[in-house]
């Protein structure tokens, strides 16, 4: 009947409604992409922990999840970026082991000319990435407590694995953090107890942070692998004593201590473990330096692969910048003949490091002068000021990669090299040891240097702070020292040390001395009301 | 059934009135054509019945009752029953303009009603000349609102309407077509609008204020375009149309010719002369051409069966682009049916379309053609590169450093995309039968784009992979993405007059939408290096539920209140933060129906206005912003672990706290009319805050995994008066001898300022080119969003500027960014419209002219090209634009960054002209077949040494320029 019919409807209606209020479930979506998982799928997966591990070594090298050229970090184009890089800029480009000729990408000026403020792209990209470090350690750790481990029902070998992963994600976290000691002498303060999200922690400054980065590395210390027995790559406990090395042979700038003995000690661990340097230099800095011997000098590689593991890093950019303007070079390098045109060049004050009879064999000096003036007296002229070569994307038996722009290069973050100029620097600063031991660590190198002649091997008497600021240039240019040996050695700031570029003139002029930590980045400074900006900003 | 009926009402009538009658009839209009469709009610029952196709009716009836008999369009009447067996109705059409039907959300409303501020236009009203898209149809019409297209061929545009009113979202406006909101996305089609033929629509409704966007709450913060497509009529209908244009450059950026650069070479890089060319080449010259399009437009309209109307429009465009190789091709079929059941009780509206767009894309090398150096020629027969001039070194045929031959890229790549696209809804519309003032809607609407392409790079190319033996390999990659959008909607309207002075309209829905979108691309698939990055892309879904109520009650016609309340949930957000309620209320006040001016003979309309409205926004960049997550590195994103690539793992950046944006604004109208309505209009005043705005903020680094995400912190104002006049400064009255002449007027004022940013910061936009990035706009508080923000050039005595010298306005004796200042913004101040329709005879004239005031433009072609060091263009030399000459600039870095590159862009642009000639009667009676030529882009006034002032955000990097257009068309209707 008509009426009930109509009464139907709006039972049906009713009806209707209950079930499109149960839609409301609907809203949960998830991610559907195979790339892409919510937590629970995630760690449902073999490896899982592993995997995320690896994404914590991965932000050294990587810049996203998906290409070199998307980035996390924003303000900043994605391959400058990049972890490496960030130091690159900022630990070489600072000091006068190299000079950028394209001054009109964002914030280079400012770096090379010692003229850079809190709004800095550079500084703020470097602000961001190494505490991404930070950020990924932390949730590798909040992810792998006991009572996650359990609720996943982990078993079996990768629970055993367990506290290495746990050992190494802090280890990376500490590494992180001396790189904030080092930059900018303070960081903000997160660990895996904090929450997610927007969070304003509270700072760490000094020796607040020096002491923490000491106790995570003593306490992960008994997890970590032995001293070369974990997987290349991959933290063991050199790694741990090498930036425990650096952060006690700094101590006298971080804080004002004397801790030269302890720095002299972890040397002596690292290099009592069975490293030993490659007989050819250049082998260090070749595309194959995972297996062609220069894995027995690294100690902490940070690899990269032109196939697999792209990014815009410092070995990307030293290879393709490194190509001469005129020489187009490119060929040798393992890029395209022309490379970018000239990007790079090197001061007149880093070419008289290699003034002298010692450095005419010696394979460590690249300098390419031919046809060039020393001087540089306008960047923007690339044809000025000597060149040089150090990374080649090249392997030792001369073949060359598939991808020509992106390097293979593993960038060596620390070598053996390093430490024996450590131990020899600590030595001379009071730190204890042998003498003679550091004259003998010295010639290894020097030795090596020249292809296995002794001939230029150093003397007693030659054992100096001034030889060892000198060769330590010499040794480990482009490695992201230099800025971190200058201040140790009073030479980045002030007067006693300058070079084309210092302080925005062409021959060098001193920089105050507020200039030896870098500014918190404005961004960052608002984004957390919480932390302070250093002296001189 | 009947006796059951008879049984009741002898039950339920009290006795004496027990006569009951059927009275019959037919109701015509006045051309004596029977309406179907018209409503008639017993007046103060509940009992009534509509006209079917024939117009006719029959109904139970009452000595003593009344029958109402009501039609949109149409002036209602009035009888009394006495007795006939038969009561033929003939009603009067309204040309009261106010009980014109408009669109708006969720319905129509007559336009005396409306209490938002609202515009409809209709057919009659569309700015003539050739409509490609349909943002071309409202382009300069309608106060508060500015388009602004590109001129790639069938390109999409940027449509705001009151500036859009966020900073991250999309600011385009919701396109609602018969009922279905259209998806903002297309896979690899050029935009939504693109896929409609504009031949289709009937009318067009711009809802502006939030009381009327109200209804739309969850995708309508910037405002809805509603748009009707024609629907079947009674009589056989044919519509044709044909257009043909022809489209050629107007203008190019100016460089130095071959002769110029000559000498230029000579004076200032003397020892770099062996390196010019013999040739003599107009580079923008070679990557244009004249190119040419065709349009063709059938639509048939009449009744199926003699019952069901139907509407089938059937289209074709071919267009190519003026820039060499671009073209842009549609096919489309689109069909609206529209029977009617149950005595028109049961409407039923079922439209689908079809449309499939072939596109060849152009690459951008207007950069390219002005860097090149003039002296050399396109081609080279010596060249290994397919024959065009290249710089490479010969011996290894490696490439330099340099310029890659613009001609060369555009004729090497062949970069196609198609795209599928069908979209439609079925819409059903249910008087209940025992409440005849409350129907049931129920919607269902489906959208879904299928789009494929390849993007092929030639083997001679020199951009191309360069493999070990030395050859090039060109690239090739191909896509497919399926996008799709479901639409369920279902409500139920109410409208009554419950005394015989109040009436009340409600509407009580909900509405369900789900997008999902899929993509598939297989990577760079010529690479030396064979790894397999090809990637199968699935984006969440996103799902918008929504629950809506909305009323209207007025007070004798004259007085009239609305009040809507909306709930809407987002899938984007987190647990706890998916939904958001949004209210609006609004008055209104037919003074004109008041006793003081009822008879006036100068005021015909006058209508105030007021209104409060809240409107949601959610539509940010991330699909899912607050869950948990972790993404896996793809093939190149490994991280090589024991000398192994690991598919890492990496936790997502997530912002569990963001919620919905909100937009609250107060607006005052006064629609008014003079002389019977000879002159029209409206006068808007608006004040729109929007609230939690997105704000892709600083995040605290090591909280997050990333240091920016979409944030609610921020607050922006916008403000804005619009006035629009609509003139018949001559009227024929139907007469086609007589002179005829239509102008309309509009005028805005839009000012937009961020009142609040998250931590008070400021946020760099406005990314240039030049280096590695670097912006040169910013968001920042007290200022207009994307203000200008660039060091203040310093001049010499004789006014010209000084290299690299800026103002030190902080007085700290460095120039550095604490020395930039806000200067000025891309938006307008001032826009106005103008549109002039000129009848006699059979011709016709019309045109278009729009203009803008206060708008500036970041120059970036010169700011990052017109300096002297870019002669040395890396391995090769380099063209500078002329520009260079005023400033004498050497070093780009130096001065990328000066206030001298901003410039004003104010313009009064003439968009089209038509001129026309109508036969009448063709063949038989009430056919006509109408001629007509005209141009678009036909001239635009402009202090701005660029191409042109319209430059999307503001800053001018090469564009695809808008090409001047000439047209011939014939339409034939029957």
């Amino acid at each position: 009947m008509k009426i009930i019919k109509d009464f139907k409807l709006i039972y049906l209606f009713v009806g209707l409604l209950f079930i499109v209020s149960s839609c409301e479930d609907d809203l949960d979506t998830v991610p559907l992409d195979d790339d892409a998982s919510t937590a629970e799928d995630f760690f449902n997966q073999d490896d899982a922990y592993k995997r995320l591990l690896a994404g914590v070594y991965g932000n050294l090298n990587l810049t996203s999840a998906s290409d070199a050229g998307s980035s996390n970090i924003g303000g900043l184009d994605a391959g400058t970026s990049q972890y490496g890089r960030a130091l690159m800029n900022l630990q070489t480009f600072t000091t006068d082991e190299a000079i950028w000729s394209y001054e009109n990408d964002p914030g280079i000026a400012e770096i090379q000319r010692s003229t850079w403020t809190p709004a800095n792209v550079i500084i703020r990209g470097a602000f961001g990435r190494i505490m991404g470090s930070v950020a990924f350690a932390n949730e590798f750790l909040r992810q792998s407590t006991e009572a996650k481990l359990n609720s996943r029902n982990v078993s079996g070998e990768e629970l055993q694995e367990m506290p290495a992963f746990r050992a190494e994600a802090r280890l990376l976290r500490a590494l992180s953090y001396y790189h904030m000691l080092d930059l900018f002498g303070k960081a903000p303060f997160v660990t895996e107890e904090d929450p997610v999200g927007v969070f304003r922690s509270e700072e760490i400054v000094g020796v607040d942070l020096f002491n923490y980065i000491e106790s995570e590395l003593l306490e992960a210390m008994p997890n970590l692998k032995d001293a070369r027995t974990n997987e290349y790559a991959r933290a063991d406990k050199a790694v741990a004593w090498m930036i425990l090395a650096k952060l006690y042979l700094n101590a006298e700038v971080y804080i004002g201590e004397d801790r030269y003995a302890d720095a002299l000690e972890y040397s002596q661990n690292i290099i009592d473990a069975g490293y030993s340097l490659t007989p050819n230099y250049q082998d260090v800095f070749r595309a194959d330096n995972d297996v062609n011997g220069a894995q027995n000098e690294v100690i902490f590689p940070v690899p990269a692969d032109g196939n697999f593991s792209q990014s815009f890093g410092p070995s990307t950019v030293f290879t393709n910048g490194a190509v001469g303007s005129i020489e187009e070079n490119g060929a040798a390098l393992g890029v395209p003949e022309s490379g970018w045109g000239g990007a790079i060049r090197v001061t007149p004050q880093f070419v008289s490091l290699f003034n002298g009879a010692a450095f005419t064999n010696d394979t460590r000096n690249t300098i390419i002068s031919e046809d060039r003036p020393i001087n540089i007296t306008d960047v923007s002229n690339r044809d000025q000021g000597y060149i040089l070569i150090k990374f080649t994307d090249v392997r030792s038996d001369g073949t060359q990669d598939d991808n020509l722009d992106i390097s293979s290069v593993d960038f060596p973050m620390f070598r053996l090299a390093d430490v024996y100029l450590m131990y020899a620097e600590a030595h001379l600063r009071g730190g204890g040891g042998s003498r003679a031991q550091a004259v003998e660590y010295v010639n290894l190198i020097r030795t090596r240097a020249q292809n296995g002649s002794t001939t230029w091997n150093i003397s007693d008497s030659d054992l100096t702070l001034d030889f060892i600021i000198d060769e330590r240039a010499r040794e480990l240019y482009w490695e992201s020292h230099r800025r971190q040996d200058l201040r140790r050695f009073g030479l980045f700031t002030g007067a006693s040390y300058v070079w084309t570029l210092k302080g925005n003139s062409l021959s060098g002029i001193p920089i105050a001395d507020f200039r030896g930590l870098f500014p918190i980045p404005s961004e960052s400074m608002s984004a957390n009301p919480n932390l302070t900006q250093n002296p001189g900003y | 059934m009947n006796t059951f009926k008879y049984l009741c009402l002898f039950l339920l009538m009290p006795l004496g009135i027990l006569a009951q009658n059927t009275v019959s009839g037919t109701v015509v209009d006045s051309q004596n054509m029977p309406i179907p469709g018209v409503n008639i009610l017993i007046e103060n029952t509940q009992r009534g019945t509509t006209t079917d196709f024939d117009g006719k009716y029959t109904i139970e009836i009452n000595n003593g009752e009344v029958l109402v008999y009501s039609y949109l369009g149409f002036k209602t009447q009035k009888v009394s029953y006495t007795g006939q067996s038969e009561i033929n109705v003939k009603l009067k059409p309204d040309a009261d303009q106010l009980e014109e039907v408009v669109l708006i959300g969720y319905g129509t409303s007559t336009k005396k009603d409306l209490t938002g501020s609202v515009t409809s236009i209709s057919q009659e009203d569309f700015t003539k000349g050739n409509i490609i898209t349909p943002e071309n149809l409202i382009n300069g019409r309608v106060a508060g609102v500015t388009v602004k297209t590109s001129g790639a061929p069938g390109s999409g545009s940027e449509i705001r309407i009151r500036g859009g009113g966020s900073l991250n979202s999309n600011n385009q406006p919701l396109i609602v077509i018969d009922g279905l909101p259209l998806s903002n996305d297309i896979a690899g089609g050029r935009s939504i609008l693109s896929s409609i033929n504009p031949n289709d629509i009937e009318s067009f409704s711009i809802l502006k204020d939030a009381s009327a966007t109200a209804i739309y709450g969850n995708r309508a913060s910037a405002g809805v375009i509603i748009i009707k497509t024609k629907k079947g009529t009674k009589d056989f209908q044919v519509d044709f149309n044909y257009t043909a244009g022809v489209y050629s450059l107007n203008d190019q950026v100016d460089v130095f010719s071959s002769d110029e650069f000559r000498r230029l070479i000579s004076q200032e890089l003397p020892d770099q002369v062996d390196q010019l060319g013999d040739a003599n080449t107009n580079w923008q010259d070679e990557i244009y051409r004249v190119a040419n399009s065709f349009d063709h437009n059938l639509s048939v309209r009449g009744q199926l069966f003699d019952k069901i109307p139907v509407r089938l429009s059937l289209g074709h465009l071919d267009q190519q682009g003026i820039r060499l190789t671009s073209e842009f091709e549609r096919s489309s079929v689109s069909t609206s049916i529209n029977p009617t059941f149950f005595d028109d009780r049961l409407r039923v509206n079922l439209n689908a379309n079809y449309t499939r767009e072939s596109n060849r894309f152009a690459d951008g090398v207007e950069g390219a053609a002005i860097l090149f150096d003039p002296t050399q020629p396109v081609r080279n027969p010596n060249s290994p590169f397919g024959g065009f001039f290249e710089y490479f070194n010969p011996a290894t045929n490696e490439p330099l450093l340099a310029t890659r031959n613009p001609v060369a890229s555009l004729l090497q790549r062949t970069n196609e995309t198609e795209v599928d696209r069908f979209y439609g809804n079925l819409n059903l519309d249910y008087r209940l039968h025992f409440l005849p003032q409350v129907r049931a809607v129920v919607n269902f609407g489906y959208d879904e784009s299928n789009g494929s392409g390849s993007n092929e790079l030639s083997r001679e190319s020199i951009n191309g992979e360069r493999l070990d033996d030395g050859s090039f390999n060109g690239s090739f990659s191909r896509f497919t993405s399926d996008i799709k959008n479901t639409l369920f909607d279902a409500y139920l309207k109410f409208d009554d007059d419950i005394t015989e002075d109040i009436s009340l309209r409600g509407t009580v829905g909900y509405s369900y939408q789900e997008f999902t979108n899929k993509s598939f691309n297989t990577g760079e698939t010529r690479e030396a290096a064979q790894i397999d990055d090809s990637d199968v892309n699935t984006l969440p879904d996103i799902v918008l539920i929504g629950y809506i109520g909305r009323a209207f009650v007025s007070f004798k016609d004259k007085y009239i209140a609305s009040y809507s309340i909306r709930r809407d949930g987002s899938s984007r957000f987190a647990e706890g933060n998916k939904w958001g309620t949004f209210q609006s209320a609004a008055l209104s006040w037919n003074i004109s129906d008041e006793n003081f001016l009822t008879d006036s003979k100068v005021i015909s309309n006058l209508k105030l206005r007021a209104s409060y409205g809240e409107t949601g926004q959610q539509e940010i960049g991330p699909r899912i912003i607050g869950l948990e997550s972790f993404n896996t590195s793809q093939p190149t994103a490994q991280v090589i672990i024991g000398g192994v690539p690991i598919a890492a793992g990496f936790p997502v950046a997530r912002n569990e706290d963001l919620t919905w944006e909100t937009a609250k604004t107060y607006n005052i109208g006064l629609d008014y009319g003079f002389f019977n309505d000879r002159l029209t209009g409206s006068i808007d005043v608006y004040t729109r805050d929007t609230e939690d705005l997105f704000v892709v903020a600083p995040v605290p680094e090591g909280s997050n995994f990333t240091n920016t995400i979409e944030q609610n912190s921020g607050t922006l104002n916008t403000e804005g008066i619009e006035f629009g006049i609509n003139a018949q400064i001559f009227d024929d009255k139907g007469d086609s001898d007589k002179f005829d002449w239509n102008v309309n007027y509009n005028f805005t004022l839009l000012n937009q300022e961020l009142d609040e940013l998250a931590n008070d910061s400021d946020i760099p936009v406005g990314g240039i080119g030049g280096g590695t990035g670097g912006f040169i706009q910013l968001h920042s508080v007290g200022h207009a969003p994307n203000s200008f923000w660039v060091f203040n050039q310093i001049y010499d005595d004789n006014g010209r500027p000084i290299e690299g010298a800026y103002a030190d306005l902080n007085g700290d004796n460095i120039i550095n960014d604490d020395d930039r200042y806000l200067f000025r913004d891309p938006d307008a101040d001032i826009t106005m419209g103008f549109q002039s329709t000129m009848n006699y005879k059979n011709f016709d004239f019309s045109f278009n002219m729009r203009a803008s005031l206060g708008n500036y433009v970041y120059n970036n072609v010169n700011s990052s090209r017109a300096q002297f060091q870019l002669l040395q263009n890396n391995a090769a030399l380099g063209n500078v634009p002329t520009q260079v000459l005023e400033t004498g600039f050497q070093n780009t870095s130096d001065v990328i960054r000066s206030d001298i590159y901003i410039e004003d862009a104010s313009f009064l642009r003439m968009d089209n002209f038509q001129v026309g000639y109508t036969f009448q009667d063709v063949v038989q009676k009430n056919t006509t077949l109408r001629f007509w030529a005209g141009m678009n882009n036909v001239f635009v006034i402009t202090d701005y040494s660029g191409l042109d002032p319209e430059v999307f955000g503001g800053i001018d990097n090469t564009i695809f320029p808008r090409p001047q257009t000439f047209l011939l068309g014939a339409n034939f209707k029957f």
